[in-house]
């Protein structure tokens, strides 16, 4: 008896202990605490040396266009040399054998191969839950990458496909930086992070997490940040919300951690709109104590056809990120890992990761959506 | 006694309660009569009124200088200096320009000229006799009408251009003594032929920019002109009828951002590194901020002193972020909001306005927190520090101190700086749960921070048991007093006036705290139009030459 009394004291000293603090720093409201993304970019591990891309980077539209052109084509597609570089960038997407756009048929050409990573350190997660890669009923035969932590069995082709093309190297690759700073400074296709049923933000074993899209752009400070705990308002259609898929997870010391989940996120991205489903999807997410910011990483199945919509939807993006735009979605449909079909066995989606930094926020939904988030 | 009779006494004492059983109205002699020069907000206000534009004169004359706690006691040692009469005949010529330009000639100006390209000496009678009346308070004399219409026809004969020289004629309007300032002009007083009154213009002067911040309106100066505000009665009503209109509101806004300092945050800059979610908006917000919620509290007779402790105000999308709540507004208007008990929110000391006001650019400072609860919430004046003081004790970066507690402690134990501390610590470390920029927090360098405190002598804890010091502390309901009478005569408070500023204290307790009460017991009260004698003829006459502004 005394022992359970004990149990109970403390159990109680936590239940009270939780809101307490959570009211105190503003982190929690009514249960829910929720963040809003500033950076998403796909997780890239880099050597000193690029010893992962052993043939270097991968070659870009317009320059495997102008290497088969003879002098006399030069002459004539240039005017003579007085079309201005970035002028003929256009000229060399119509380049598929009967002038095809090839960012939009890819087979239209025939190009070298896309040069992709041959390492074996990645970031990303278990995704497929094996250590070897083999075909399963969920998956094509890949390769296992080991996380530099030493963990093993770790699924990102993702990685693979675009960690050797220049546009998604770190520092000189402008693919996802230009759709970050674009959807930042418009505020279209904010995604925001919903975290309902806290108790504790720092350590809760059941949360629900509902990804939405946000209406509203933030304030920024003086440092291009966003100000955190700012009020966003959610994208509804007919009192709906236009997204809201919802995983369980769970809080350990500050650190967010989801099971995995089919969902539909949001996007806006150097000019492409588009709503990528990511099957099963998991989310970490390390959140300063603070509670201001946290960062983590999005890992899960990207659809292939979502991702050559984006790169057929790229345009000048292309050439100025050594995007060869046939040799990378005809890959991309090889490396496919995920989600074979049922009728081809070809897998439709490539395993994958991303690295998040969010921001504190106050997401505000309508009264419908709150039921319905509390109903999962 | 019957129990009829008894019952019969009791109800009679209920009715007379409010006026045959209240103490009567002490006696007092009254300050000579002063004048005192318009803020800047009641020269917006005046213009607006009188013309129906709108001018922004904010920062553009010289400030005047809060004296005994406000400004509007500054305004009465003002002198306006070579530079601020340029600056005062810049803003007139502007306001001027609009008012006789062909937008708005037709509607302010009562007459066409026969000549647009000459001089109307009729039109120009009309139109600066009309006008000047109500920009000096107080119809003009006929050698003023005289000088201001020769002054118009010079100009139009010079320019050819008959609204040219009303322009030329009421800018020099707009910059005489007359209309800058408010001049407590007196009469023989008839009931004592030794004493002086307020004549009947300026006590509409004193009741216009007392209640509404601004120059008495056309029923107000009709009032005065038939000797109605000479007459109690007659008095109450026009009174109770400033009181009920919504130019109320603008008088109550004007004294509490003097009452409040308020001004103090034209100049408040905060480090944008440190505190990034202080922006712009956030201060301007947070000013307002302020005055709606006292203004909504006293509007709704809210007991006065439950404004240190009310966790009702108002919020924007901007300060929702720096009190870290959701809000349910999409644009950037306002919304009402209850802080939660656990937000630590209670009353108006503990908003952004006060606490980012009186905190350093880049941290909190329990001292001047300390002190502006002493000077402005109790009206109790704390020295400033000795010249010599040693500071370093407090502002070593090398410090092993870690909150503004320990820092404090090993500071003030040297003696020059014991007795001020004492005062004023207390008070300001129980709002050290607020940083610089009025967010809440709950520790500084990782150190968990005491927000314990004492006011003269009791113990609390935290922002909550310091809004139930405050509230029950008298200081606080007599300050207030003690302002609003002062800021209403134009004056500071002397050993004069102590008897009827504790009458007005025990009215004011009597009401519940009610402050739409006091305001109005103060605007009925003998004393807000008392004066003595003059000490000058000069000072007082409502005589002045006009040549004197030129």
């Amino acid at each position: 008896m005394r022992v359970r009394s004990q149990v109970l004291s403390f159990a109680s000293a936590v239940v009270l202990a939780a809101p307490c603090f959570a009211a105190e720093t503003g982190i929690v409201h009514d249960r829910r605490m929720g963040f809003v993304v500033k950076d998403w970019f796909t997780a890239v591990y880099e050597t000193k040396f690029m010893d992962e891309c052993p043939e270097g980077v991968s070659i870009a539209n317009d320059e495997v266009w102008w290497r088969r052109l003879s002098r006399a084509d030069k002459d004539e597609q240039t005017g003579n040399g007085m079309i201005q570089a970035l002028n003929r960038v256009g000229v060399s997407f119509l380049r598929g054998r009967n002038g095809e756009h090839v960012c939009l048929e890819p087979d239209s050409v025939d190009d070298p191969p896309q040069r992709i990573v041959e390492g074996k350190l990645s970031f990303g997660v278990n995704l497929d839950g094996d250590a070897d890669g083999k075909a399963s009923a969920k998956s094509c035969a890949h390769e296992n990458f080991t996380h530099p932590d030493g963990t093993t069995g770790i699924d990102n082709q993702m990685y693979r496909l675009v960690g050797c093309t220049y546009g998604w190297r770190k520092d000189v690759g402008t693919v996802d930086m230009n759709a970050n700073e674009m959807r930042n400074t418009s505020g279209l296709g904010l995604i925001l992070i919903d975290v309902s049923e806290v108790d504790n933000p720092r350590n809760d074993d059941d949360v629900t997490v509902t990804f939405y899209r946000s209406v509203d752009q933030w304030v920024q400070d003086s440092k291009g940040a966003p100000l955190p705990f700012q009020t966003f308002n959610i994208d509804v259609v007919d009192g709906k919300p236009r997204y809201g898929d919802s995983i369980k997870g769970a809080i350990k010391d500050g650190v967010l951690t989801t099971k995995n989940g089919d969902v539909r996120l949001p996007w806006y991205g150097n000019y492409v709109f588009m709503h990528p489903v990511i099957r099963d999807l998991t989310l970490r997410l390390d959140i300063d104590p603070s509670g201001e910011r946290a960062t983590g990483m999005v890992a899960g199945y990207y659809d292939v056809e979502a991702f050559t919509y984006y790169i057929g939807s790229l345009g000048a993006v292309v050439p100025v990120n050594g995007i060869n735009c046939s040799s990378l979605i005809k890959a991309a449909r090889e490396l496919a890992d995920g989600y074979p079909d049922p009728k081809t066995g070809k897998c439709t989606a490539l395993s994958s990761a991303f690295d998040l930094l969010a921001y504190a926020a106050y997401i505000r939904l309508p009264a419908a959506a709150a039921t319905k988030t509390a109903e999962r | 006694m019957s129990m009829k009779l008894t019952r019969l006494i009791s109800v009679c004492c209920a009715a007379l309660a409010l006026t045959a059983c209240e103490d009567p109205e002490p006696k007092l002699k009254g300050a000579p009569p002063d004048m005192r020069r318009l803020t800047e907000t009641q020269y917006e206000n005046v213009i607006s009124d009188v013309f129906g534009i709108d001018v922004d004169v904010a920062g553009r004359f010289d400030p005047l200088r809060r004296t005994s706690g406000l400004v509007a006691v500054g305004a009465r040692e003002a002198r306006i200096t070579p530079t601020g009469f340029e600056r005062f005949y810049n803003a007139a010529k502007t306001v001027s320009e609009r008012v006789t330009d062909a937008e708005h000639r037709a509607t302010l100006i009562p007459c066409t000229p026969a000549d647009a390209a000459k001089a109307d000496d009729a039109c120009a009678r009309a139109f600066m006799t009309q006008t000047g009346r109500l920009l000096f308070r107080r119809p003009l004399t006929t050698a003023e009408a005289d000088y201001f219409v020769k002054a118009a026809g010079e100009a139009a004969g010079a320019n050819g251009d008959f609204y040219r020289g009303l322009t030329t004629s009421l800018a020099s309007m707009l910059v005489t003594p007359q209309f800058l300032f408010v001049a407590d002009t007196t009469e023989a007083d008839p009931a004592d032929k030794s004493a002086e009154r307020l004549d009947a213009y300026a006590r509409a002067s004193r009741l216009s920019f007392f209640l509404w911040n601004t120059t008495p309106d056309e029923t107000l100066m009709a009032a005065a002109e038939k000797g109605e505000l000479n007459d109690s009665a007659s008095l109450a009503r026009h009174v109770d009828r400033m009181m009920a209109s919504p130019r109320a509101e603008v008088g109550m806004r004007a004294f509490f951002n003097d009452f409040l300092a308020l001004e103090d945050f034209d100049t408040l800059e905060k480090d944008p590194l440190i505190y990034p979610t202080f922006t712009l908006e956030v201060a301007e917000n947070a000013r307002e901020q302020i005055v709606k919620t006292i203004i909504d509290h006293v509007s709704r007779g809210e007991d006065y002193r439950d404004i240190f402790t009310t966790r009702k105000t108002f919020l924007t999308r901007a300060l929702a972020r720096v009190y870290r709540v959701p809000i349910d507004r999409t644009d950037n208007g306002w919304i009402s909001y209850e802080f939660a008990a656990d937000q630590n929110r209670y009353g108006i000391q503990s908003q952004i306005a006060l606490m980012a006001l009186y905190a350093y650019p880049g941290r909190s400072s329990a001292v001047r927190r300390g002190r502006a609860v002493r000077e402005l919430l109790m009206c109790q004046k704390v020295p400033d520090p000795p010249g010599d003081v040693d500071f370093s004790l407090f502002t070593d970066p090398n410090s092993p101190s870690k909150t503004a507690r320990e820092r404090l402690t090993a500071h003030i134990n040297a003696p020059a700086c014991a007795g001020c501390h004492k005062i004023t610590d207390p008070i300001g470390l129980s709002f050290e749960n607020f940083d610089g920029a009025g967010q809440y927090r709950l520790t500084e360098n990782e150190a968990h921070i005491d927000s314990g405190g004492d006011l003269n002598g009791a113990p609390y804890t935290g922002p909550e048991g310091l809004a139930q010091a405050l509230r029950n502390d008298p200081a606080t309901a007599s300050c207030v007093v003690n302002r609003l009478y002062s800021y209403a005569v134009g004056r500071s408070v002397e050993q004069d006036d102590t008897a009827v500023v504790n009458f007005l204290d025990k009215g004011f307790a009597a009401s519940k705290y009610k402050f739409v009460e006091l305001m109005r017991k103060v605007a009925l009260s003998d004393a807000f139009f008392t004066v003595s004698k003059p000490n000058t003829t000069a000072a007082a006459s409502g005589e002045m030459a006009v040549a004197t502004a030129h």
